[in-house]
Parts: structure tokens; C-alpha cells; sequence
């Protein structure tokens, strides 16, 4: 985590997220970060920073059972439940008016909650996720998906399988850090979170076309950020954002894989940052 | 027989050698063979004599110093700007460069300079004719062999051009070659190729070029003449339509988003952007009886690796060297055509072999990725490498000089890692303190 952003906890959807901010406190306009899985607060930290730094509110927080946050006793594990705390968690950051930055599952989350609040969005930024029309499930959701066998894997995901796996489709390896953060958070908790999420979620490439006939007419502007190797959610998405987001500005990552934001940090810090300050 | 092919109306001229096509690689044979004393007719379709080629990376190798210092172009291509740089080649595993006193210096000069400027010391030497706005429509016979070639001036007549040897110097589509009916292989090459030149900040290194290993994705900037880059985007076929759309943004779009990136982006297009898309690999036969093939129209294959320029001065040379003794008639012409195939052959299948395997748009095999990882951590494997990209040396040789200590340098590496990693597993304490 970069230093200066200290977590805070922010109460919503009936439980206390931990929360990143960073730039001029209290705007009604922010840059909202959405983290995938297995993932966190934490993976955005230095872009929360960057953005803040030149002169935009930039929130991110934990989505339930992530991280080090807890989900509420009732809380629905799916894209819609997620996207219901999301709007929560906007509410009470008074926050009205939203840039979405999305990685991987928080895309489909993030879609929906802009599905649903299509007014309030100002743009979207997708980083290796997006709108998946005809995808089918990379190996590793069909074994999560699978009951006992997602039980099984779970119960069986090391520190060093965890490593082995996440390492072994990257193109150059990620930090190390980075990681082993990404592991401490890979709690029972967060195993759970995962089964149910993605069992929840037959087809991620349904909506998909739905989606982009609502959004398209609004062209609102959008970035899209994808690793050219990455493994679970093919590069060839990337451009297809066009479906929904017609203006969209598409760079594919020649040597990243699915964490652009962890093995080219600078290059998507840039991005980023140009694209929301123009 | 001859006489018989002479038709009505034409006009016949007698050359040692008829040469079609005035670039690179037929002017270099032109001075060469003229410089031996024969009487040399050199052919050319383009009417200006400033004509040059405009997709060219115009990246001279350093394998080609040597053919151009002795064809007397060394001096003045430095006199009129021309660069000398060495090769970075950018890889995950670091940069690879060999140490400046050890490595090839490539010689960079554009296109539109260097094409008039090799033309004009053609025109120069004794015995060699250049003929401008002449296209070659016919091979003349003159036996079994070639003995010549139709040309057709601008104004539509025909002349024919009788010689002893016949050498195509004209390009990738060799017009010659087909006419001659020599055997072609394509290979498949799946990259397209975007590229301008740029006038702003220099790129680290500069003026030594760099070049990016994406795997499979390619960029490069190379510093030429009057402080302006030439950068390059090399992408596989499927970023196509992104080029499409807009070939500007999305050669500075690919070449700023590659890690370590060049200033393209405070940088200024400077004249047209340019693009190939469909550029397979040609090998062919490279002679025929009294037809010799020089240049791309012997060998056109993938540009990624700038060798096109410099090959085509060294088989330029090949050839004028090979059949110099034949056309003095101390031996027959054949002879000294299969000398020329021969040395071809040794000189370049070996490097072409690897280059039309990695034009397929592939990823990086393991091979690739060991010698890669070697060469950026130890600058003695760095210069064997230089040597082969430079096309100093053949691969038997790289691979002979560089695998031994690529094995032990990869080796301490991974040993220093291991060592190492106790202390990094112990460094999340703070993360299990939660």
C-alpha cells in the first residue's frame, strides 16, 4: 500500500468496509474503484493516490467478504448483490456523480450498478473486464462452480499453490508483494465469498448485449485497459467494449497479463490519469 | 536462334551484364562489376533519379559495413548524416546490449538520401549505364540461358538489351523472377508493419536503436538523420483494425504502451505515415542459367529484423565478386552463378531459417526466452547475440558461443533466487500480524 492512504472504515449495506481516499474530500463527483477477485482495497492504493493527486476524489473500498471486510448477515453473493452495496456505499460517501474504474469481477458488478443508475455515470474505465459477449467460464470459475470440487480447491489453495497458479499465466510474474497481500486476503471468508459468487453467476456473457444497447446511444466516455495475455478473460474483449462504449480509447497491454495495475504500473497510471484529466 | 528473336523495329545493344532494378542491391553489383570492367546496363522503372523506397526501416546492418565502406559509400553517407548505432533490443528479462567496444555498428541513413546517393556513385563508375523510366517486359534468350532482357522506354517502344548474365535486382514482387520462371517459396508472415518518421526528444540510448520484444508484439525507434526517429510498430494481424481506425493514434498508442517507452508521445509525425500489411516471406531459386537474382527478389523476408537493406548490398557483392571471373572469360558463367547460389545460400539460410519461423507472429518458444534471459544478464552473452542480430555471425555460431555460459549465467541466477527467496517469504510478517 502506498504510503499517506490510510484505510478508514466506512459503514454501509450493514457492515464496515475499509475504505481508500485519496483528493478533495466530500466532491459529489469521484473516481470509484471496484476491485475483482481475489482482490481488495488495497489493489488500487497507488492509483487512488495518483488520482486524488491530480485533483479528483478517489475512493475505493473493499466489496464485501474481500479484504479485510466482513459482508452483513444477509448479504446476497452475486453481481446484483455486490452492485446494491455498491450504491450503498455511494450514498454515503455522498457521491452523485461517478467515474467507475472496474477490474475483472468488478466489472460485472459495476456494470450492473451502472445498468441501473445510467444518469450518474460519467465514465467507465475497464481494466481487463468489461461487457463478455459469448464468454464461457476460464477453468478456474468452472472449478469453483463445481460443487465439492470448488470445496476441495479451496480447502487445498496454499500459500505456494496459490503462488504456483496465479504465477505460472502471467507473462512476466507479479511482485511479489502484491501477491502475498492478494493470498493473506484469500481468507475462509473470502473462499466462501467466491463459491457462492460465481456459482451465482451462470452466464457472464449474457447481459452482455442488453447492456450495450442501453449504453451505447449515451456514449459516455470510456477507457479500456486490457493485458494482452491475460488468461482468464481474453484480450480479444477488449476492443468488443466498443459495443457499449463506442468512443472508447482501447490499449492492449503487450506485456501485461490480467493485473495491468500490478506488472505495468506505470503505464496504466498513465492512462488513467490523462484520461480523467482531460 | 538469337537473330530470330529480334523483332522488327527493335534495336539491340550488347552488355557484359544487364541489371533490373537501380537500388540498393543493383547498384552495388552495377559498381562492383563495372569497377571489374565490364559494361554493365542498369535498369530502372522509376523516371526520377531521386526515386527512393518508402517502406524501409532503412536499418543497414552492421553484416553490410564492410560491402558499403568498400563500395566507397561509407564516407559520403556520413558526410550526408548518416548514423552509426549499435542495437538495444528491450526484453522482459532487461535490456540486451553488448558492450560498445564489442558491438555491431549498424549505419542508418533515410531512404531518401541514401537511394540517390547509391545511384549517383552507379552512374559514376566507369562501364555501368543507368537507364531510368525503363520497365522490363521480356527475357530475351540466348540458347539455354537468359542472354538478355526487353525493356520499354516511356514512350512504349521496345528495345531489347542483350547481355551475358541477367541479374534481378527488383524487389520483393520480382518481375524478373517471374518472367524467368524461377521456383518461389511463401512463407506465411503474420505481422503488419506501421511506422513514420518523428521529429521530438531522442530516445534513450539514442543514437543507438531499440528494439521491443513484446512476445509476440514489436516496436522500435531508430535514430537516423537529422535528429528525427524512425519508429516502427510491428504488431500481429489482429491489432489490424485498431490501425485501421486510426493509424496515427494507434502507432503512438502501441509504441508509448510498451514498457520502458520511447518519447513517441511528445513527438511530431514528420510526412506520411506509412503501412504494409501483407509482406509473406519470398525464398527463391536464386539463379537460373545466366540469371542471377540479388536482393529481395533473391530472399524477401520478414522486415522485422532490418536486414533487408544490408543483405541486399552483400548479395549484390556475392554476385559481382562470383561472376567477375566468368565474365572475364576465364571460366563459364555457371560456374561462377553456382559460386554466387552457394554463398548465398551458406551466408543467409541459416539466419532465414529463424527469421520465417518467428514471422509466424508466435510467441517466444523456451529456447528463446533462456537465450533472451542470458543475454540481458550478462554482457557476454549479449555479444555473441549482437553478433547474430547484427547478422555478423551465423546461428550455429551463436548458439555454439552462447549456450554454454547462457546455461551457467541462467543458472546462478536461478541459484541467487532461490537463496534469496527465505528472506522474501519472511517479508509479509507484517500481512500475517492481521
Amino acid at each position: 500500500m502506498s504510503a499517506g492512504l490510510a484505510p478508514t472504515r466506512l459503514a454501509a449495506g450493514g457492515t464496515q468496509t475499509r475504505l481508500i481516499q485519496a483528493g478533495p474530500e466530500g466532491a459529489a463527483e469521484a473516481v470509484v474503484f471496484l476491485h475483482g477477485n481475489p482482490g481488495s482495497a488495497d489493489d488500487w492504493a497507488r492509483l487512488v493516490g495518483a488520482v486524488g493527486a491530480a485533483g479528483k476524489r478517489a475512493v475505493a473500498f473493499d466489496l464485501p467478504d474481500f479484504g479485510e471486510t466482513a459482508a452483513a448477515a444477509d448479504f446476497e453473493h452475486s453481481a446484483p448483490g455486490y452492485a446494491t452495496f455498491v450504491g450503498e456505499a455511494l450514498a454515503a460517501l455522498g457521491i452523485e456523480r461517478v467515474h467507475l474504474v472496474l477490474h475483472d469481477f468488478g466489472g460485472p458488478i459495476g456494470l450492473v450498478w451502472a445498468a441501473m443508475n445510467p444518469d450518474a455515470l460519467a465514465s467507465v474505465t475497464l481494466i481487463d473486464t468489461g461487457v463478455l459477449p459469448g464468454y464461457k467460464w476460464h477453468s478456474l470459475a468452472r472449478i469453483w462452480r463445481t460443487p465439492v470440487l470448488g470445496e476441495v480447491f479451496q480447502a487445498t489453495a496454499t500459500r505456494g499453490a496459490f503462488r504456483f497458479l496465479l504465477n505460472r499465466k502471467e507473462p512476466q510474474g507479479l511482485p511479489r508483494p502484491f501477491v502475498e497481500e492478494m493470498y493473506d486476503h484469500y481468507d475462509k471468508r473470502t473462499r466462501r465469498a467466491v463459491l457462492k459468487l460465481y456459482r451465482a453467476t451462470d452466464d457472464p456473457g449474457a447481459a452482455g448485449e442488453q447492456f450495450a444497447a442501453l449504453m451505447a446511444p449515451r456514449d459516455i466516455p470510456a477507457l479500456v485497459i486490457w493485458g494482452e495475455h491475460d488468461a482468464y478473460l481474453p484480450a480479444s474483449y477488449a476492443a468488443k467494449q466498443r459495443q457499449a462504449f463506442p468512443s472508447a480509447e482501447v490499449h492492449v497491454l503487450p506485456v501485461s497479463g490480467h493485473w495491468p495495475f500490478a506488472d505495468a504500473p506505470d503505464t496504466v497510471e498513465r492512462l488513467l490519469v490523462e484520461f480523467l484529466t482531460v | 536462334m538469337a537473330e530470330s528473336r529480334r523483332e522488327l523495329g527493335a534495336t539491340s545493344t550488347d552488355y557484359d551484364a544487364v541489371i533490373v532494378g537501380a537500388s540498393l542491391a543493383g547498384c552495388a553489383a552495377a559498381i562492383l562489376l563495372g569497377r571489374a570492367g565490364a559494361r554493365v546496363a542498369l535498369v530502372e522503372k522509376q523516371p526520377d533519379p531521386g526515386s527512393f523506397k518508402r517502406i524501409c526501416s532503412h536499418f543497414i546492418q552492421a553484416s553490410a559495413v564492410p560491402t558499403i565502406e568498400r563500395l566507397g559509400l561509407l564516407e559520403p553517407m556520413l558526410e550526408a548524416g548518416a548514423v552509426r548505432s549499435r542495437i538495444r533490443a528491450w526484453t522482459r528479462w532487461g535490456v540486451i546490449e553488448a558492450p560498445p567496444e564489442r558491438a555491431g555498428y549498424a549505419i542508418n541513413l533515410r531512404r531518401e538520401v541514401l537511394d540517390p546517393l547509391v545511384r549517383g556513385a552507379a552512374a559514376e563508375t566507369p562501364g555501368v549505364e543507368v537507364m531510368l523510366g525503363r520497365a522490363a517486359t521480356g527475357l530475351l534468350r540466348s540458347g539455354e540461358d537468359f542472354g538478355g532482357v526487353r525493356v520499354r522506354e516511356r514512350d512504349g517502344t521496345e528495345t531489347e538489351l542483350r547481355a551475358r548474365l541477367v541479374v534481378g535486382a527488383d524487389g520483393r514482387d520480382s518481375q524478373l523472377a517471374k518472367l524467368a520462371g524461377v521456383k518461389e517459396k511463401i512463407l506465411p508472415h503474420n505481422r503488419i508493419a506501421y511506422g513514420g518518421y518523428f521529429e521530438g526528444p531522442m530516445p534513450e540510448g539514442a543514437p543507438d536503436g531499440t528494439i521491443w520484444f513484446g512476445d509476440p508484439q514489436w516496436a522500435a525507434a531508430f535514430p537516423t538523420d537529422r535528429e528525427q526517429v524512425f519508429y516502427v510498430a510491428m504488431p500481429t494481424k489482429d491489432r489490424l483494425p485498431e490501425f485501421k481506425r486510426d493509424p496515427e493514434r494507434a502507432v503512438v498508442d502501441f509504441v508509448s504502451d510498451f514498457p520502458d517507452p520511447p518519447p513517441i508521445r511528445a513527438s511530431r509525425l514528420v510526412g506520411d505515415l506509412l503501412g504494409k500489411i501483407e509482406m509473406p516471406n519470398r525464398v527463391r531459386a536464386v539463379t537460373a542459367p545466366g540469371l542471377g537474382l540479388i536482393g529481395d527478389a533473391a530472399l524477401a523476408t520478414d522486415p522485422l529484423f532490418g536486414i533487408g537493406c544490408g543483405w541486399a548490398f552483400q548479395s549484390g557483392e556475392w554476385l559481382a565478386d562470383a561472376v567477375t571471373p566468368a565474365l572475364g572469360g576465364a571460366e563459364p558463367l555457371a560456374a561462377g552463378l553456382r559460386r554466387y547460389r552457394r554463398r548465398h545460400a551458406r551466408k543467409l539460410n541459416g539466419h532465414a531459417f529463424f527469421i520465417h519461423d518467428y514471422a509466424t507472429g508466435r510467441r517466444h518458444n523456451p529456447a528463446e526466452r533462456f537465450l533472451f534471459a542470458a543475454a540481458a544478464r550478462d554482457e557476454k552473452v549479449a555479444t555473441p547475440f549482437d553478433h547474430y542480430a547484427t547478422r555478423q555471425i551465423g546461428p550455429a555460431r551463436m548458439f555454439a558461443t552462447t549456450l554454454p555460459r547462457a546455461v551457467v549465467v541462467n543458472a546462478r541466477h536461478a541459484l541467487r533466487r532461490g537463496s534469496s527467496a527465505p528472506s522474501r517469504a519472511a517479508a509479509p510478517s507484517s500481512a500475517a500480524a492481521r
